[in-house]
Parts: C-alpha cells; structure tokens; sequence
C-alpha cells in the first residue's frame, strides 16, 4: 500500500506543487476571498441559498425541502438517510470542508445528525459531478462548507425557538477579526419531545395515539480559529456534537426501550494558497465517532468506535487562459472497533485525480482520471469526461454532457460483520452518463434560471446483503440496477425597489431497477427498487419586503414501493411548511422574531413504513445579531 | 405580489385534494374472504416484513391448487394480522396465531378466519403448545418466561419463571420439553403442577424437537452462530438420558425445523436442502430428499395425511415467498406463491 502512494505523492509534487517557484502575489482586484476548487458548470449541482439553510432544522431537512433528491425520514428524532438518484445509503458522500465524514463502519451518514448551524455553505453535486469529489459517491455528495471571511465584520448572533412537541432550540454563532486572525464559534443546543399525536392506521378503528420514546437531546460547538497569510490562510476547526435519543417505535408496537447515543469528534486542519497560476489547499481532518445502541428490554447494549484520518490535497494550476490542470490527492485511514468484528479493522485508501479543463470559445471541456489504491489493490482506471457548449453568442443557454466511471468500495460491515462479513466484496461500479441544457436570463431586476439533465447510470457489482444457507445473511456483489431519469431546477428571483421575491422549484424523476438476480423466483427483476420515489418535486417561494420576511415551501414526494416485488407501496404525500418573519434594527442591533407552521394541512402522511410523522406544528423565534 | 399570490393559492389548490391513503399499501391482497375452511387445506404462516404489520395467513387447498392470500385480514374488514407471524396452533375449532412482534396470540374462527379474542400482554410469544382444553403454555424470546393462557378466558393466567430465550416446545404425557435457546437446555416441565422440574443439557442452539412412535425425544442443535457443530440428539425421557448423539461434519451447517410424519418414524430436517432419517438410523443423512437448487429454504412442514413435504423459499425476505410441495419420495407437485416470509405450515385438522 504505502509504495504506490509514495510514488503517487512523488509524482503529484514533482509535477505540480513544488514545481512551480514563482511568485505571484494575490489576484488583484478581488477582496481577499478564499475560494475552493469550484465544480465546472457543466455539472449539475443545487447550491443552497442561505436562507433555505437558515429555515432548515437539519440537513436532512434542507435536501427534502429545496432539492430534488429523497431523504429516508423515519420521524422527529430519528434516523435519517438519503436516497440520490435511486441508489442506497451509502452511495452518497458527505464532506465538511472536503474531509468525508461518512462512517467507516457502515458507509452512511445520518442526515439529522447535522444542525444547519454549524456550516453556512451547502452544496449537492448530483451523479457525475461527485465524480470529480472523490472516488465512491455513485449517486451524488453532500457538500457542507464554512467559509473563510476576513473581511467581515465582528458579529455575534443568538436565537432562542421555542416549538411544538417540546421542542427547545437555542443557537449562538460568532464571528471575530482581529490583526489577520480570524475566530468563529458556534454553539447548539436542541431538546424535544416529539410527543406528538398522530393517527395509528395499524389498529381498529385508527385510534389518535400519541408518539412514544422518541425524546431528544443534541448540543454541540465548533470552533474555527484562521489565520489570514499573504497569499492564503492556515487554519482549524474543532467541532463537538453529541446526540442523546430513544427511538420511537414503528407504530405497529406500543413501546419501545430503544435509545441511540452518538458522539463525535471532529477536526480539520487547512492551509489555503491562492497565487496567480497556482491555488492549493491542504487539509487534514480527524474523525472519530462513538455510537452507542442500547435496548433495555431485549437487553442488548452495544457500542461502536470508528476513527478516521482523511488527507487532501487539491491543486489547481492555471497553464494559460485556455487550460486549467488539475490534480486532487487523498489519502484516507479507517478503523473501527465493534462487539460485531471479531478485532479492531482498518484500512487505507488513496486517489489521486489528475486531468485538465479545457476552454475554447464558447467551448468548455474536461478529462480526468482517478486512480485509486485501497490496501493492496490498484486500481488505475477511473476517468471522467465533461463538456459544454454555449450555444448562441448572447444568450447564456448551454448545452452539457458528461459521462464517467465511479468505484465505491464496501464498507467495513460489509466486509467483517460476524457473521456474515465477505472480505471477497469487490468495489461497486457505476458507469455515469448524463446530458441536459441550461439556461440562465437577466432581465431588468430579474434573473431566471433554467437546467434540465437527463441521467442513465449502471451500477454492476451493486453489494446486497442476502439470506445464505448457514442462516445467516451475507453480502454479494450480485446485484445490477439501471438508474435512469431527470432532474430539472427553476428559479426566478427579481427585485422591485424594496420587494424581493425568489421562486426556486426543483423536480426529479427517478427509474431505479434491479436487472439481475440469479433466483428464477426473485420477483424484483425489472421492479423499481424500494424507497425510490418515481416523482419528487419541491417549490420554495421566499419574499422580503423592507424588514418583513415570508417564506412557503411545498414538497412532494411521490408514490414508492416498499417491496421488491412492487406489491406493497407507500403512497404519495405532499408537506406545506410557511414562516414570517419581522426584522427590527436598533442601531447595531437586528432583532428578528419570527414563527413558522410546518406542515400547514395538518397532513397524515408517513415517508417510512409505520413511521409516524407529526401533523401541524409550530415554531417561535427571537433573535439578536450584534 | 398578487400574481405570485394568485401562484400559491394555484398550487395549493392542484396539490391539496386530501387522499385518504397513509402507510403501506397493497396491489393485490383484497379478495373475497373465504368460506369454509376443510381438512385439506393447508396454511402457510407469512411472517411478514419485520415492523409492518404486514404478516398474512394464506390459504392453499392440496386438492384444487387454489390459494387465498391475506386470508385473515380479508375476513376482519381489512385489519391487519399484526408485525411478525411466528407460529399457528389448531385447539379444536379454534386457531391461534402467535405474533411475535406485535405481542399478541389471535384467536379466530378456523372456518373462516374472523377474529374470535385477542390474548395480550406478552412480551416476545413465539410458540403455543396445548396442555388440555383449558389450558397452554407460550414460550417467549425476551420476558424469561413461559405464559401460561387460560383457553376459556383467552387471558395469561400465569407464568413459569425460566432464563432467557425459549423456542419450540412437546407435550408428552403430563411434562412439556422446552427448547432453552439461551443456555442450551431442553427444559422439563411438569404440566399439572405448571412447575419447571429438570432440565437436559444439549448441543448450542437446540430450535426444533419432535417425539417419535418410541416416545423418544428428538432436539435439533443448530451450533448457534459457528460456535461448534450442529447437532441432532436423541433422549430418552423417561430417564433423561442422551440416547445419541449425531454431530453434522460442517461447523458452518446450521440445520432447523426438525419435523417428523404422521407414522412417527421418519425425521425430515432443513438443512441447506430437506433431509430425510429414520428414526432407527445411526448416522445422519448424507443425500438430501430434496436439493435445493438455488433456493434458500426457510420453513418445513410435512403434511400428516399422505407425508407430503412443504418448504418455503422467503427470497430476498421483501417480496412474496414461494412454496413448494413434493411427494413423500421428493417430487415436485406444485408450487404457488404465498405472502412475505412463508415461516411455518399448519394442515388444518
């Protein structure tokens, strides 16, 4: 393992870092701003508007409400996990400032572990896009990112909600520059009860019953400390959080004696440096999570430790004003310790990706490659290719296409669980095509945005954990799925003296099927696959006028079947979410008081099998920012 | 502003047209409910997807092949049979289905299925053995006890104190043999005095027993999780003594479902495939009745009226199971899908 990554880190220095001693102070005419490799346009991404960040509880909810891709929801409190463009959990990558956080042990993150507070920039990269992130997101990656702004102002804010269901959320970030150093902090706390009521369709009569065991408790801190240099920024950040839960149970059981304890410690260390032809940025992070399941009444306790090191180092060297090279090295430890693994695991894995963007006129091209080592195992074929054409000299509408090759290597469980663990797992594979057109128009005070893609990916060597003749289960690489669909985004913001008004809607539609089994009998053979919903379509409607602030957000999730043979469904459900807001400026202090109604029609809907989901319910908020 | 208002009020309208469908919904589960259940039906007990309340009893009739699915739920007015069907026992004119996850035995009319009671306030129930006419004991996962139910009054009227996990259990004159999955015992129980007496040590994981014609005990070890060999024991229970011992070669077989025919002396047991031994062999069986060829089989029932084998096949465990029936000499004679997770058959006496 550790030769090729040598030769690997040989070769990228020797080729770019080093290589290059001039000098060249920063690019003159910007205000000092630190900005990360940015995805080529020809990619298909949703950027969230800080607003949608601000309305959102978690992240989990953030995608449901502004995007087009599924969140798994199980309820208030509990587990939540993504579905991107039909394929699983762990298909998905979550990265905080470029270091991935999801879990070595089973290869997913959970989505409501992750409070909107603690990151101000939030992106999704959708199929081939995440390509260029890192090796192993078959569906797409999660970007969470804090910027870097020496040139802001010295700020504190604090929020106090108080809501429905018991629910107690105070919030608190800072902001501090002095003599080039830069201090932020966040803090978050979050108590609920989740004793909500809800109609249970599992019993006579669909009694109203009330949700039970699912209270919550979740609080956190990060704090960054960046020192501004003079052609970048060296810096860190430390991030706490700790999640205390029972889990609800399904509501088919009158009790439940589960409970979930999460903990993390999380750090990152990044030396940014921008130059005229040359911009690096070198990140180190730690990870380590403890999860810690325990069932009272089965008497089962059992606690799970994962670490992680993950390195990056991302090169972007400006040949001329026609090529642009890149190279992105990572290297990432894993291990994990846990009552399900017979001793401690860990692994190593290392990509390099190395290619260049090409522009030409009206033209843009890409070609990368990735290679990836993992353990003792190379693998030196990973490439992608990109392109888009602006296809008429005044009018921003373009046409893209891209189409790669993406691995996503089994997780640890996947590999060691006892029983079942197969370390013979190979790594999944998905060929990733996707083309579509954008379009962007500014009128006047408006501005319109329009992009639609269509996507077809095959993913071959897809890892299901099946029944085996032991009794036990076990994984196999045996499944194949065809993923195809699109995904089209509209938004149209406009400003009117003091009125503005964004409209943002974003709809997908998703074919998931399975086309290989080696069972005559498997029924799910051109099936959809389960919890992939055929249609997703959400609108968010944001208006500020002088101090005085609405938002409305609908979303639909369409019908998904639950069983692989397409006999058992989930119905559709559509969630109408409002707020106002009224802000008030004393001098130097913006009081803000605002209160938002979710799901406004008081709608009975479950996302998951007997999952139950809270109806109508409220949330009152007062905040002052410094 | 007013157009955009005009907008909302637009969309609010196209999406607000409230349906009345929530939770999981079935395509094709509504059929007529059935009639007049007879001897030569046979059910199969569906577990049904862990958390859904999706378990089901199907209907299958040996003599014209016809299947009723959802038979249960079809004849309650749609109520579902709860999370988890674990095991069916006849008593009479009466059946009791044991559900597992949903902590509850439903008593139902055995002709046509509509619920008669509902026994509550178990823990885990797994399976029901009947003592007399007023009285059985359900064995449990979790609550470190057998319930002992009062078949009059359709309630627990008391427990017998054990530790841990107890799984399928016989009557033999006044004494139950208890399966002890957790310490690895067949437990004795005395049934007048409903008073735990003995216990008989045997192999990891003992999950199934049967009594042969001799009135010997039969206990299928399944050697738990790779931790030793499965084994099958054979006990004699008048003095509590292992007869043999017949210990399978391979420590990653775990066999289960140990059954035995109307005559009392041929053993058939799931092991990978279905196996088949005389009660008098010595060794067990090294060529299977019936190969599995690609099907993982998941629960065995041997028809007492002319031997035939019905297995399962639960597949992926998320889609409708399948069920094959063969002759007593190991020929296919139908095969017919039933609902998620065929676990256990019942032939309706």
């Amino acid at each position: 393992m550790i030769k090729p990554l040598f030769i690997l880190v040989l070769l990228l220095l020797s080729v770019d870092v080093f290589g290059n001693n001039e000098t060249i102070d920063t690019i003159a005419g910007k205000t000092f701003e630190l900005v990360d490799q940015k995805i080529p346009k020809q990619y298909k991404k949703t950027a969230f508007d800080s607003v949608s960040i601000v309305e959102s509880h978690s992240l989990s909810e953030l995608i449901q409400q502004h995007s087009s891709v599924f969140i798994k929801d199980y309820g208030p409190g509990s587990l939540s996990s993504i579905s991107f463009r039909g394929t699983g959990a762990s298909h998905t990558q979550v990265q905080w400032n470029g270091v991935l956080l999801n879990s070595p042990m089973n290869g997913q993150v959970d989505f409501s572990l992750y409070p909107t507070i603690f990151f101000n920039q939030a992106e999704l990269h959708h199929g081939a896009a995440s390509l260029l992130d890192r090796n192993g997101a078959l569906g797409g990656s999660v970007l969470l990112k804090n910027s870097q702004d020496f040139e802001a102002k010295n700020t504190a804010f604090i929020k106090q909600s108080v809501g429905s269901f018991g629910a107690y959320k105070t919030e608190f970030s800072s902001a501090f520059v002095q003599n080039k150093w830069l201090f932020e902090t966040q803090l978050y706390y979050y108590a609920a009860q989740n004793d909500f009521e809800f109609k249970n369709i599992s019993k006579k009569g669909n009694p109203i019953e009330k949700q039970k065991n699912a209270e919550m408790l979740q609080y956190g801190i990060q704090q960054g400390i960046y020192r501004q240099l003079k052609n970048g920024s060296f810096g860190g950040r430390i991030w706490l959080f700790d999640s205390n839960r029972n889990l609800a149970p399904t509501i088919t059981k009158d009790s439940s004696s589960e409970s979930q304890k999460d903990q993390s410690f999380r750090a990152l260390l990044e030396y940014k440096h921008l130059r005229n032809k040359l911009s690096f940025n070198i990140t180190s992070g730690l990870i380590k999570d403890v999860l810690i399941y325990e069932d009272k009444s089965a008497k089962i306790y059992s606690k799970s430790n994962s670490y992680l090191i993950d390195n990056l180092i991302n090169t972007n060297y400006y040949l001329n004003n026609k090529i642009n090279i890149i190279n992105n090295l990572n290297i990432r430890f894993e291990t994990a310790e846990s009552g399900g693994y017979s001793n401690i695991k860990q692994r190593t894995q290392g990509s390099w990706m190395t290619g260049f963007i090409f522009s030409l006129g009206r033209l843009q091209l890409n070609v990368f490659n990735r290679f990836i080592a993992l353990n003792n195992v190379f693998n030196p074929f990973a490439p992608s290719v990109g392109g888009k054409i602006q296809l008429l000299a005044k009018e921003q509408l373009y046409l893209k296409a891209n189409a790669g090759i993406n691995y996503h290597y089994p997780s640890l469980n996947d590999l060691y669980w006892n029983l079942g663990g197969n370390p013979n797992l190979k790594p999944e594979k998905a060929e990733m095509t996707e083309a579509g057109f954008s379009y962007t128009k500014t009128i006047k005070n408006s501005e319109l945005n329009l992009d639609v893609i269509g996507f077809y990916n095959y993913v071959s060597n897809w890892i299901i954990w099946l029944p085996t003749e032991f009794s036990y289960w076990s994984p196999t690489n045996l499944k194949e799925v065809e993923n195809k669909g699109v995904e089209a985004t509209f938004s149209l913001s406009s400003t009117i003296n003091k009125l503005t008004i964004k409209h943002n809607a974003n709809y997908a539609y998703t074919s998931s099927t399975n086309i290989k089994t080696d069972n005559e009998l498997d029924n799910s053979i051109d099936k959809q696959l389960i919890y992939v919903p055929f249609h997703k379509f959400n609108y968010t409607l944001g208006a500020t006028f002088k101090n005085t602030s609405i938002y409305y957000n609908y979303n639909y999730t369409g019908l998904r079947f639950i069983s692989t043979d397409n006999n058992w469904y989930m119905p559709t459900y559509f969630i109408h979410n409002a707020s106002i807001s009224q802000q008030i400026k004393f001098k130097k202090v913006n009081l803000t008081a605002s209160f938002k109604a979710n799901n406004l029609l008081n709608q009975d809907y479950q996302a998951m099998a007997y999952r139950a989901m809270p109806g109508r319910n409220f949330l009152f908020s007062i905040s002052l920012k410094f | 502003m007013k157009k955009f208002l005009f907008h909302i009020i637009l969309l609010l309208i196209i999406f607000s047209c409230k349906k009345e469908e929530i939770g999981p919904q079935c395509l094709n589960c509504n059929e007529t409910p059935i009639s007049n259940t007879s001897s030569t039906d046979v059910l199969i007990i569906n577990e049904g997807t862990f958390g859904w309340t999706n378990a089901s009893i199907s209907l299958y009739n040996k003599e014209n092949n016809n299947v009723n699915q959802n038979v249960f739920k079809n004849a309650n007015n749609g109520t579902n049979l709860g999370d988890v069907a674990q095991s069916f026992l006849q008593i009479n004119d009466k059946g009791y289905i044991v559900v597992n996850n949903s902590n509850k035995i439903e008593v139902v009319n055995i002709s046509d299925f509509t619920s008669l009671a509902t026994i509550t306030g178990f823990n885990s129930p797994r399976y029901m053995l009947k003592i007399n006419d007023s009285k059985a004991y359900v064995t449990d996962l979790y609550s470190n006890s057998i319930q002992i139910v009062n078949l009059n009054s359709n309630t627990i009227s008391g427990n017998i104190s054990v530790q841990g996990w107890t799984e399928q259990l016989v009557l033999l004159n006044d004494t139950a043999y208890v399966c002890d999955m957790t310490n690895n015992n067949i437990l004795i129980i005395n049934t007048i005095t409903d008073v735990l007496i003995d216990s008989i040590k045997v192999g990891i994981s003992p999950n199934s027993l049967v009594i042969d014609k001799n009135k010997k005990l039969w206990v299928m070890c399944s050697g738990g999780f790779n931790e030793e060999n499965a084994r099958l024991m054979q006990i004699n229970p008048t003095n509590r003594n292992v007869v043999q011992t017949l210990t399978f070669s391979n420590i990653n077989h775990s066999p289960s479902s140990l059954s035995i025919n109307s005559n009392k002396d041929q053993l058939y047991f799931i092991n990978n495939s279905v196996y088949q031994m005389n009660i008098s062999s010595n060794s067990l069986p090294s060529i299977p009745i019936i190969t599995n060829s690609g099907n993982i089989f998941y629960g065995l029932g041997i028809d007492p009226s002319n031997n035939d084998i019905y297995v399962a096949d639960a597949i992926d465990y998320v889609q409708n199971g399948m069920v094959f029936r063969y002759s007593v000499s190991g020929s296919l004679i139908h095969q017919f899908t039933a609902g998620i997770i065929p676990g256990n058959f019942w032939f309706i006496e």
